[in-house]
């Protein structure tokens, strides 16, 4: 059978996408955790992995150079590549949120005629306020941006929230969900043709070690 | 308007400049596509490259109405650059071609124009090689043109690709099984196409309809592989139209076997891109090293309706410049030398018309006009890859230099040699 080659997300997924993947049958804790190497073999041979940046997870994939990844929802739906997702997967859970100075009078968000909004997610924020008539100017930062309404740079922020805690503690609250997400598994369209039998075996193994996580977590 | 200053000579995004080796490559891939084209008994259509934007944003074109380039003309009509050839081909049969006798088999080589983003294969301008069969509403028609471009990607020199075949009928049916908004419709088509099974799931947990119904969208984004896939959608089948859609394919299967092209096809229920367009069979070829289709293709039917009497029509568009991709991925590329010989110039009739025979036989033979000496000459032929010098020894006799060695010689054995090297 074809070999398949997984991009992995660097950051925050990574731990739990080799924990899932080793309980799956696909280890690569060892060559990752041990070795600077960015091609890493599993144990069986089947399946190879390359660690990326998560914004660019769904580009490897969509070009192919990848032929599945694991990413969560919010950088899906951000940068909107055409890739399948086959499957979402029981880890990574936390939310996208617009987030402001704990001392914000409380008016809505509809009301503001062109709030300064730092992110590093501008296509779903944009869409977000636009969706209320607003207007946004976006502050793009590729980090810190909880720092940004403290410092006087933004009005206000949205950002990925886990338990809300760097948000408290940086005199932050949440104002509004824009969505939930989690991690997921993408898949090229050309290799969904290509390698059918290897990416449908693997989507199988996979699908099966969610619904045992699943059913671990209930009983 | 206060405009960045551009670069001299820079070039918008999504276009491309080709030359030496990759222009010829590309020209040579054209003429193998025109060839087996042509022996299939398909004949070539040439439309303008621009039009009215109304003619190919009408109803039939409004897939690629939001990306065409459009102008004014100096009357101040709005003209747009053609987005596809299947629009003016449906066009041409339409209003001049509707009395004549059919089937029409057409095939086109041209450049298309779209306004998107230069991205994952995209280009602005880019080469469509595509055919189209009107007038035969038949699965036969349908196998037919599935063959030719099996057959067509085979001549290019492609031998690992595959063909995904589905058939909008069995996603239409399950829509109207289900009677839903068009909003709801239109997820349900997203979470097919991105086979999301959460999306699903999600959709599923919203629909209060019974279990066969439901087990019907549980299985639909798995409906991929080999024919038994048909079984399933067969059992799961909900209506007449699906059930035909089923039968359809069944029938377009049966015809690739006896072509005995079944092992570059996929069937896949799945696939339900451009539904607003697609009337019957759909489907997408893919190779190695390019991540998206180079080739798609379907069952349009009702287009040609828009531009004069209806006409049944099925045909695939090929992207030329993925196409060579793959090629690229899967050949080891050879640098072909770009010339057979260099001749020195060295003024004498008789050396000259050496060089017009090597030409009339078919080599590629050209005449060193810079004047250059005999050492400079040799240094430029090694650079560029020339396999072989010819200088002057007198009026009518040449010493031919190659790697190997050197020999000298006059017309009969001139004659004799060229001939070896076009074999």
């Amino acid at each position: 059978m074809d070999r398949l080659r997984i991009a992995l997300p660097k950051g925050r997924l990574l731990s739990a996408s080799l924990d899932f993947l080793a309980r799956a049958g696909y280890d690569f804790r060892e060559g990752v955790q041990h070795t600077r190497r960015l091609l890493v073999s599993d144990g069986t041979g089947r399946l190879e992995a390359v660690l990326v940046k998560p914004k660019d997870i769904p580009v490897f994939v969509e070009y192919g150079a990848a032929d599945l990844g694991i990413v969560g929802t919010d950088v899906l739906r951000e940068v909107e590549r055409d890739v399948y997702e086959p499957l979402l997967l029981p880890f990574g859970y936390c939310r996208l949120s617009v987030a402001a100075p704990a001392d914000r009078p409380d008016t809505p968000l509809r009301l503001e005629p062109s709030p300064r909004v730092a992110t590093s997610y501008p296509n779903l924020t944009h869409r977000f306020f636009q969706e209320r008539g607003v207007s946004p100017e976006i502050i793009l930062l590729s980090g810190s941006v909880e720092l940004s309404p403290l410092v006087g740079l933004a009005d206000l922020l949205v950002d990925m929230v886990e338990t809300g805690r760097t948000l408290r503690e940086n005199g932050l609250v949440e104002l509004r969900t824009i969505m939930h997400s989690q991690a997921a598994l993408i898949a090229n369209r050309a290799a969904y043709a290509l390698k059918k039998e290897a990416i449908t075996a693997l989507i199988e193994d996979l699908r099966r070690t969610v619904a045992e996580m699943r059913s671990a977590d209930d009983a | 308007m206060n405009r960045k200053r551009l670069a001299p000579g820079e070039l918008p995004p999504g276009v491309a400049d080709l030359f030496f080796h990759a222009a010829e490559q590309k020209l040579a891939l054209e003429a193998t596509l025109r060839d087996r084209f042509t022996r299939w008994g398909y004949r070539p259509v040439i439309p303008p490259t621009f039009e009215y934007a109304e003619t190919l944003a009408s109803e039939a074109g409004v897939r690629l109405a939001e990306e065409m380039y459009r102008f004014f003309d100096r009357d101040g009509r709005a003209l747009a650059l053609r987005p596809d050839l299947t629009i003016p081909t449906a066009r041409i049969v339409g209003v001049k071609l509707f009395d004549q006798p059919l089937p029409l088999r057409f095939y086109y080589i041209g450049n298309v124009f779209r306004y998107e983003e230069p991205r994952a294969g995209k280009r602005r301008e880019f080469t469509q090689a595509g055919v189209e069969l009107i007038g035969a509403p038949e699965a036969s028609a349908d196998a037919e043109v599935i063959a030719l471009l099996v057959d067509a990607l085979q001549a290019a020199g492609l031998t690992d690709f595959r063909i995904t075949l589905g058939q909008i009928g069995f996603f239409r049916g399950l829509l109207a099984a289900l009677s839903l908004s068009a909003e709801a419709a239109e997820r349900l088509r997203v979470a097919v196409d991105r086979r999301s099974q959460a999306e699903m799931e999600a959709i599923l947990a919203d629909f209060d309809g019974d279990d066969q119904t439901r087990e019907a969208i549980a299985v639909l984004p798995m409906l991929a592989g080999d024919p038994e896939v048909l079984d399933e959608a067969q059992r799961i089948a909900l209506n007449q139209e699906m059930a035909a859609a089923v039968a359809n394919l069944r029938q377009v299967w049966e015809r690739l076997r006896q072509y005995d092209v079944t092992d570059h096809i996929v069937l896949d229920l799945a696939q339900v891109r451009g539904m607003a367009y697609y009337t019957g069979i759909l489907f997408e070829a893919f190779a190695p090293g390019v991540g998206f289709p180079l080739a798609s293709g379907g069952r349009y039917d009702g287009l040609i309706g828009h531009f004069g009497p209806d006409q049944p029509a099925v045909g695939f568009a090929l992207t030329v410049d993925r196409l060579l991709t793959a090629l690229d991925h899967q050949a080891a590329a050879e640098t072909a030398p770009p010339i057979d010989v260099i001749f020195q110039d060295c003024g004498h009739m008789e050396c000259l018309s050496l060089v017009r025979r090597a030409r009339s036989l078919g080599a590629r033979a050209a005449l060193d006009v810079l004047g250059r000496s005999v050492d400079d000459l040799m240094a430029y032929a090694r650079e560029q890859g020339i396999p072989r010098v010819a200088l002057c020894e007198g009026p009518g006799r040449v010493r031919l230099v190659t790697e190997a060695g050197s020999r000298v010689m006059e017309a009969a054995a001139w004659e004799e040699e060229v001939r070896t090297w076009i074999g």
